[in-house]
């Protein structure tokens, strides 16, 4: 009945039976106050119903298979160093350099291709794609972002990422 | 330590069902009624699931910005993968796993490093009001809510490690162990014993600021 104590403190019968009810009790106080004092601010959630608008069974996501905060090795003393992405999907891979500058990349094997910057459910800015699909931007993503490509029949979206 | 993992295995069987708006058995038929275009299925999923998207973000002690950010990304993310999620059921471990990966990696990226001791969060606790606060402010409630202020700040001075946990823990509905497992990082065994001992911890630190 009691054995939900561990056995750390040589309590009496009943202080182990209060002590664990007091647990439980003070889980669910917590819990009460964060709902007070951290809950989820109201127009993030706003933002998470909103994403429904985001699923789309069409698309192939292309997926992170390189991201430079993780897996690359910092340059002693650079700053400002640009982010460097790469997605994949099937055989398409894209390119990304994210910096305070813009962003700039490349779709491979080259192709065509429309391209277009997600920043949220509302938000969506084409951007200058070449013919051999090489793009740039001169505003760099504040925030999550994706990037939508159609070329031929398909369209490609990548995973989502915060800039 | 054996007697420590039965608390856990018996709080895992009671996971969404104290004043949760979501069953943890409804998870995955939501999840699919969503995947068919069912937006207030997938309201639904954001109502049940949202604080414990918060509390992983928040355990993580991402300032503002990071974690309006980082929150954001999750969901996003969750909707792109809406039906190409293996396990549907599981849909809050993927989100908290998911919180998790993206909380490490803002961290890794020094530049939006934020300190230890966030003292937005304190200010918060003593400045802003949210409707509910407002509701405490009432003069009955002032003696509860003054306690309520003193439980957290003695929650906000524990040790990263418990104040990690618990963070996690106090998600509405309460969270599952598979769920805190996939938010920290941490076996599903260790969560039980540590869990009381963190707060035990917090039980002596208000007694004893009670005592003052």
């Amino acid at each position: 009945m009691n054995d939900e104590v561990t056995g750390e403190e040589p309590l009496g019968e009943q202080s182990l039976g209060d002590d664990g009810f007091a647990v439980e009790l003070l889980e669910e106080e917590l819990r009460q106050a964060a709902t007070i004092l951290d809950p989820v601010p109201a127009q993030l959630r706003q933002i998470a119903v909103e994403a429904f608008a985001l699923h789309d069974l069409d698309a192939r996501i292309a997926e992170l298979t390189f991201d430079s905060v993780v897996d690359a090795i910092p340059v002693r003393g650079a700053t400002d160093v640009p982010r460097m992405l790469t997605f994949r999907a099937g055989e398409v891979t894209v390119d990304v350099e994210v910096s305070t500058h813009g962003l700039m990349g490349q779709v491979l094997p080259p192709q065509q291709a429309r391209i277009e910057v997600l920043g949220g459910p509302q938000t969506v800015m084409p951007v200058v794609a070449d013919d051999m699909g090489r793009f740039t931007s001169d505003a760099p993503p504040s925030g999550p972002f994706a990037l939508r490509l159609r070329t031929g029949g398909e369209v490609v979206v990548t995973e989502w990422l915060r800039a | 330590m054996r007697v420590g993992t039965v608390p856990s295995a018996a709080y895992d069987d009671l996971p969404y069902t104290r004043g949760g708006a979501v069953d943890r058995a409804d998870v995955g038929a939501l999840v699919q009624s969503a995947v068919d275009g069912d937006a207030a299925a997938w309201k639904a999923l954001v109502e049940g699931l949202s604080p414990l998207v918060w509390s992983v973000v928040r355990a993580h002690r991402l300032g503002d910005a990071d974690a309006h950010e980082v929150y954001q990304t999750v969901w996003f993310r969750f909707a792109q993968h809406l039906g190409r999620i293996r396990e549907p059921e599981k849909a809050g471990s993927w989100l908290a796993s998911t919180a998790r990966h993206e909380c490490l990696k803002v961290l890794k990226s020094s530049r939006r490093l934020t300190v230890t001791s966030d003292p937005q969060l304190l200010d918060r606790v003593s400045e802003e009001r949210t409707p509910e606060q407002s509701v405490l402010d009432s003069e009955e409630a002032a003696a509860e809510s003054e306690r309520i202020r003193w439980m957290w700040q003695e929650f906000e001075e524990l040790g990263d490690r418990c104040r990690q946990l618990l963070r996690v823990l106090m998600a509405s509905p309460p969270p599952s162990y598979q769920e805190v497992s996939a938010a920290l990082g941490i076996a599903v065994g260790s969560i039980g014993p540590l869990r009381q001992r963190c707060l035990r911890r917090l039980r002596a630190r208000i007694d004893a600021r009670g005592a003052l």
